[in-house]
């Protein structure tokens, strides 16, 4: 669907045709002063082909020189180009090896300082083998071992080989 | 559309010109330049208003073309080809220029009410008679009223009537659809019918 816009071009410029032609024209409210306009459209025409259309370009040799020289220097600057752009990749490349190698390092010496730091056999609990002897002549290999785990403050006490413990043991 | 070659000579020997330049040889370019420098010199020139400006825009558009030449398939013609160029590079180079001087340029704001097709509503100025008139002053009308017109505006109305090229070859070269370079043109002509008729109306 052409908008009014197209349809007066068209029609100013004669590429309207047939029913189309006949029907802008039927929707024209006054046909003389379309005409009229048309004619304006043609006299503006030719002004303007008249008094641009006859552009002059001195000096041609000398533009098509110049443009010659511009031409070689971007013909030639193409190989620089690709040099410089293999030098950006080889200091590109440079940094990425650079830096997966320091991030090799990083993670060997991290995995090192946290296996010293924290051994995957060590236990939660901190043990200590405290050795009483409630007594010897009783209960000979008795021992008394305390666990403490370390987050939830708890203490246990832990006895083997006790045969009989102490009236005075005996919890208060 | 015009060449400065025959049609015959235009269409060989420029599609045998621009496999050339396809293959690196500056020759080849050289004459392609040399059969459209002009043509383009000057639509620039009428877009730009400024020879020096116009100058180095047709040098920047031909650099442009040679660097770009691999990628011409043969769709178009040449001209219509290298006229894309030519635009995009003087357009860009228009709309830089208006946003560094702060836009003030361009006045598209034609009014509907201004623009009746069916009569003829533009306030008659005084006509000075036309044989008065010095021929560098009717230049700078046509130049000061076609400064008002967007670039696009102005592309379509010089390529329309200066180059006589179709609507579709002015679409093509604009890379817009055929409907929105006859409202262009539409309202392009408007805003010249108001400035120059009292110019036009002696011819």
């Amino acid at each position: 669907m052409k908008t009014f816009e197209e349809k007066w071009t068209a029609w100013l410029d004669g590429q309207l045709s047939g029913k189309e032609l006949a029907e802008f024209e039927a929707s024209l409210p006054d046909k003389a002063a379309a005409e009229a306009e048309k004619r304006d459209v043609k006299k503006l025409g030719v002004l303007l082909k008249r008094e641009l259309g006859a552009g002059v370009l001195c000096n041609e040799d000398f533009f098509s020189h110049q443009l010659r020289e511009r031409v070689a220097r971007e013909s030639i600057e193409p190989p620089r180009k690709q040099a410089a752009e293999v030098s950006t990749w080889w200091t590109i490349r440079r940094l990425f090896l650079t830096g997966t190698v320091s991030l090799a390092f990083f993670l060997v010496f991290a995995v090192f300082v946290m296996r010293e730091k924290n051994p995957a056999e060590q236990s939660q609990y901190l043990t200590q083998i405290l050795n009483a002897r409630v007594d010897p002549a009783i209960s000979p290999n008795a021992t008394i071992s305390m666990f403490e785990a370390k987050e939830d403050r708890v203490t246990v006490l832990w006895t083997e080989g006790l045969q009989s413990l102490p009236a005075d043991y005996a919890a208060k | 559309m015009q060449t400065e070659a025959t049609p015959a000579q235009a269409d060989v020997s420029e599609l045998d010109l621009v496999k050339r330049c396809q293959a690196g040889d500056t020759e080849a370019f050289d004459e392609l330049v040399t059969r459209y420098r002009t043509r383009v010199f000057s639509m620039i020139y009428n877009m730009v208003r400024n020879e020096q400006d116009a100058w180095d825009l047709a040098q920047d558009s031909f650099v442009k073309a040679w660097k770009s030449i691999k990628r011409f398939q043969g769709r178009s013609s040449f001209y219509t080809w290298i006229y894309r160029i030519v635009m995009n590079v003087t357009i860009d180079w228009l709309r830089k220029k208006q946003v560094k001087g702060a836009g003030a340029e361009f006045d598209d704001a034609v009014e509907l009410k201004e623009i009746d097709p069916a009569s003829r509503t533009a306030p008659k100025p005084d006509a000075l008679p036309f044989e008065i008139i010095e021929r560098s002053e009717i230049r700078a009308r046509i130049e000061k009223a076609i400064a008002q017109l967007s670039p696009e505006h102005r592309a379509v109305i010089l390529m329309k009537e200066i180059e006589q090229m179709q609507y579709h070859e002015i679409a093509e070269t604009l890379g817009c659809s055929i409907g929105t370079v006859m409202s262009r043109l539409f309202y392009a002509r408007k805003k010249l019918q108001n400035l120059l008729r009292d110019v036009y109306e002696n011819i």
